[in-house]
């Protein structure tokens, strides 16, 4: 009879169990893995909200102990010079070593690179900390001499970030189908013409994020200021030397949850909660850019 | 009475004792082949047989395979073309190439088709307009995209994105153009319509074509080429070939003993 040919309808009960069971952990392995963002936002808020205000974010730490008046203008304004003065030295640099590792991947001197950029991904930031301290900041040092200050701590973070963006800037580079580079070499096209015309305006979004990423990571970093800038609760005048330390977030928090003050814990939690609000919105604004692009790229090209 | 058309046809790109290797492993071994002057060379054979390591050995596109070397001589009008001092992009402006797979760029369609010329700085917005035009209609495309040149070339359909590619190939007037398996992901439609325009394009241009299809290779081809594990077995008038081979493997293949 032709109905016996196919299987039996419906799951054995054996399946029906695994299924249910297995849908089970996957939904307790999602509710544990977003819970931490949102219990970071809540306790944030619940041990911060009496801080918050919109003056919070525009004015500089008072009062005595210093910061429980006030707000942290200066963390968000020195947040802001590390974040430029490491992209500075981050992006070009990584852009180019990814380029260079995409274009010349078998080369030993590129498997040597990379092989760098993945040790370099997981020396701890405390040790960053402290050669960026020995290098750049100590007069007993290795020549600059230039204290506790912004562009001490700014070129530390720009090395951690150099390595982040080499790599994602590989990944998206090779993300770019090889049948649309052939294409365009079959038409008489330069390496650099493909790379520039076509390549990197395929992995923008890629290359994007990958600085976005480093940025986040420059965001969120505090040993290496501990030792290579500190903390300024005004805004600097210079970047080096004397008074050449700047504000920053990661650190204000560090510092006031270290004061015996109730009021500088409250300030401490407003300002996490702040400084996690800054790194959603980053992060959904490159998603948007990447979304947008692509819907643009079908559209227009 | 026709000039156009010599009686004794005219090689235009010359292999003799040619050999291809990616690394140890090699997938030709010493090709003697002649490709006519406006004329349609078809190359047939099972999967891996090397036809498309060939074909792509001619305009120096598999350059970019790190391991990949050759042996014995390839011409181009009876210059070398892995001659020391060729700079391979020269080439693959004269011997343009068209994939398997469409793979229009990112672009819109008037920007596909421009783009080879924009490379070569190109930057008049007339002359750019003339040749695409041209270029889309020697493609058989003008009249479905006149409307909406500025649109991305995704919109178009499958059979659209290759002939998109086969104008943007024109575009840069090579003198030579390869394709490799143009059709094996259309319907037999958008097949036939591919060609029909290479018999449009013979006029003007060499063409080599890769093909899975046999009965591809006699609709279309004057000379047909068989390849088996990497040898040229036999290269003869596609009618011969297909009616009266001479080597009993090109006989085998062709009446569907294996392959």
């Amino acid at each position: 009879m032709a109905e016996n040919v196919l299987p039996e309808k419906g799951l054995s009960l054996y399946r029906k169990v695994r299924n249910a069971l297995l849908g089970a952990l996957t939904a307790v392995a999602f509710v544990l893995a977003v819970t931490p963002l949102l219990a970071i936002i809540y306790v944030a808020y619940d041990r911060g909200k009496a801080a918050l205000s919109l003056s919070f974010l525009t004015t500089l730490p008072g009062g005595f102990p210093v910061g429980i008046e006030g707000g942290i203008a200066n963390g968000i304004v020195g947040s802001l010079i590390l974040i430029v003065i490491a992209s500075l030295l981050s992006v070009p640099v990584g852009v180019w070593a990814g380029l260079y590792l995409w274009d010349q991947s078998h080369t030993p001197l590129a498997k040597a690179t990379r092989l760098l950029s993945d040790l370099l991904l997981g020396v701890p930031s405390v040790i960053w900390g402290v050669v960026g301290f020995y290098v750049f900041s100590t007069n007993t040092g290795y020549g600059f001499h230039w204290g506790f200050s912004g562009l001490a701590a700014g070129l530390t973070l720009g090395f951690i970030m150099i390595p982040i963006v080499t790599r994602v800037t590989e990944q998206a580079l090779r993300d770019v189908p090889r049948s649309y580079i052939e294409g365009a070499l079959a038409l008489g096209a330069s390496r650099f013409q493909v790379v520039r015309g076509l390549a990197i305006p395929a992995a923008i979004t890629g290359i994007g994020t990958g600085i976005l990423l480093g940025v986040l990571n420059v965001l969120g970093q505090t040993a290496p200021l501990i030792f290579t800038n500190y903390y300024n609760t005004g805004i600097p005048k210079n970047l080096v030397g004397s008074n050449g330390s700047v504000g920053d977030l990661a650190m204000q928090i560090f510092i006031y949850i270290h004061e015996p003050s109730k009021g500088l814990h409250v300030k401490a939690m407003a300002a996490a909660l702040v400084l996690t609000l800054i790194v959603l919105l980053l992060d959904m604004g490159i998603r948007l850019l990447a979304w947008g692009s692509r819907k643009y790229a079908q559209r227009m090209g | 009475m026709e000039p156009e058309s010599p009686a004794f046809p005219v090689p235009k790109i010359e292999v003799k004792n040619f050999s291809a290797f990616y690394g140890k492993t090699q997938a030709l071994h010493n090709v003697d082949f002649t490709i006519y002057e406006r004329k349609i060379t078809a190359m047939i054979g099972p999967s891996g047989c090397g036809k498309s390591t060939f074909l792509r050995s001619l305009n120096r596109m598999n350059d970019f395979f790190l391991d990949f070397r050759v042996e014995g001589s390839a011409t181009l009008d009876g210059e070398e073309i892995y001659g020391p001092a060729v700079n391979p992009v020269l080439i693959r402006q004269r011997v343009g190439m068209v994939f398997q797979k469409p793979n229009p760029f990112q672009k819109s369609i008037f920007e596909n088709v421009a783009y080879g010329l924009r490379i070569q700085g190109v930057k008049s917005r007339s002359v750019l307009s003339d040749i695409v035009e041209k270029s889309l209609k020697a493609a058989a495309l003008w009249d479905e995209v006149k409307d909406r040149l500025n649109g991305s070339a995704f919109s178009l359909s499958g059979g659209q994105q290759q002939r998109l590619c086969i104008a943007r190939a024109l575009a840069v007037e090579p003198e030579v153009i390869l394709l490799d398996e143009p059709a094996s992901a259309l319907d037999p439609i958008s097949t036939a319509r591919i060609e029909e325009l290479m018999q449009d394009l013979k006029d003007r241009y060499t063409i080599a074509i890769v093909t899975h299809n046999m009965q591809q290779a006699a609709r279309v081809s004057d000379r047909t080429a068989f390849f088996l594990d990497g040898t040229l077995v036999e290269v003869n008038d596609t009618t011969k070939i297909f009616t009266n081979p001479e080597d009993p493997r090109t006989e085998d293949y062709i009446t569907g003993r294996f392959g």
